[in-house]
């Protein structure tokens, strides 16, 4: 075959309107079998797929912009799917409200901390104001950091990656610090995989059980309330 | 399942008009979640409609989540500049926030069933 054959069979392939999202399938699909063949938690879906679908975009040159509109058909669902996440939360609202004092204090404690932690650790090594107010809003979901950093001079997509990184982490860490500090409870793992890794973190307490996820997407919800309207009030307060 | 798509769609929709006009620093998925806890509480029951839906989406919330998660893409050369902060701070507050929650709770819950066995 001529090299202009192939040429333009990879032009069609990669200016077909179905590229974007046959990536995103197929970049998934793998990391699927990947996790499930070696069930090794640094090999998060998310985190596979994404470096799949960056290193393809790389290759072919198609810019962000480009591949985020045409993969908009997936990303949609991300809303719906979110609001979803109210039947988990209602199926174990017994448990829930039997514990209310105690996730409030969890949230507040725990919540505050790793905002304060991490812009202190953050300001101490030298990272300048906009990569800071794109830090804070770190531990709540992508759509709330990235209104919360927009609004307050930060970068919307540098705290989508903050949001990601953090909710890698936390999910890769979370077992073997959970079983350090001797965490067996699913209602307190799960609302420390909710409150520090949101959605990666709830996916992950899905897998761990029913209790467990219940608990994660009920941190997540709540610090996502918190650093929504709490940080934006801190925030202003510091900035002034 | 569609029934429960559309009813979860739907209630999205809400949330954004909300959002919109009232609630500017709430996003429309979160006050759609609200929404739809407030009506599974009026209710008293899930549905099997809604149940299939939400068990369907929230199953491939990780491949949802990929298209965002590329945009690593455009905002490299900032994370690049401040690498060894950025991470430092995310990763070190992590490992001290993580299982401070898991016990603080733990230990919480720990004392309300013992308050319950002492009754």
């Amino acid at each position: 075959m001529p090299a202009a054959f192939w040429q333009g069979l990879w032009t069609g392939l990669i200016t077909h309107p179905l590229f974007a999202v046959a990536l995103t399938l197929v970049a998934f699909q793998i990391s699927l079998v990947v996790y499930r063949r070696t069930r090794w938690l640094l090999l998060q879906p998310v985190m596979v797929s994404t470096a799949l679908v960056v290193a393809v975009l790389l290759a072919s040159g198609i810019d962000y912009a480009r591949f985020r509109a045409e993969a908009a058909p997936i990303a949609l669902l991300l809303g719906p799917a979110t609001v979803a996440l109210a039947v988990p939360l209602y199926r174990n609202l017994g448990r829930i409200r039997q514990l209310f004092w105690p996730i409030l204090v969890t949230l507040v404690v725990g919540g505050s901390l790793t905002v304060i932690l991490t812009l202190l650790i953050a300001h101490l090594l030298g990272a300048e104001l906009p990569v800071l107010v794109s830090m804070a809003p770190k531990s709540a979901t992508m759509p709330i950091a990235m209104l919360v950093a927009e609004q307050w001079g930060g970068t919307a997509s540098l705290a989508a990656v903050m949001v990601m990184i953090t909710g890698v982490a936390g999910t890769a860490m979370g077992p073997w610090l959970y079983r350090l500090a001797g965490v067996h409870s699913p209602a307190a793992r799960g609302l420390g995989y909710g409150i520090n890794a949101h959605a990666v973190g709830t996916v992950r307490a899905l897998e761990e059980g029913d209790e467990c996820g219940a608990f994660a997407a009920l941190g997540m919800s709540l610090m996502g309330i918190l650093i929504a309207v709490v940080l934006p009030l801190g925030l202003a307060l510091w900035l002034r | 399942m569609l029934k429960g798509l559309t009813f979860l769609v739907l209630l999205q929709l809400c949330g954004s008009l909300i959002s919109q006009t009232l609630l500017p620093m709430l996003p429309g998925p979160i006050i759609g979640l609200l929404l739809l806890l407030g009506w599974l509480l009026v209710r008293g029951e899930i549905g099997e409609p809604l149940t299939q839906a939400a068990n369907g989406l929230l199953q491939y919330l990780p491949l949802l989540l990929v298209v965002p998660a590329a945009g690593i893409l455009v905002s490299g050369e900032q994370l690049l500049g401040d690498l060894g902060a950025i991470l430092a701070a995310l990763l070190l507050s992590l490992l001290v926030t993580v299982p401070l929650c898991g016990w603080l709770m733990q230990a919480m819950i720990r004392r309300i069933d013992r308050a319950r066995d002492e009754r």
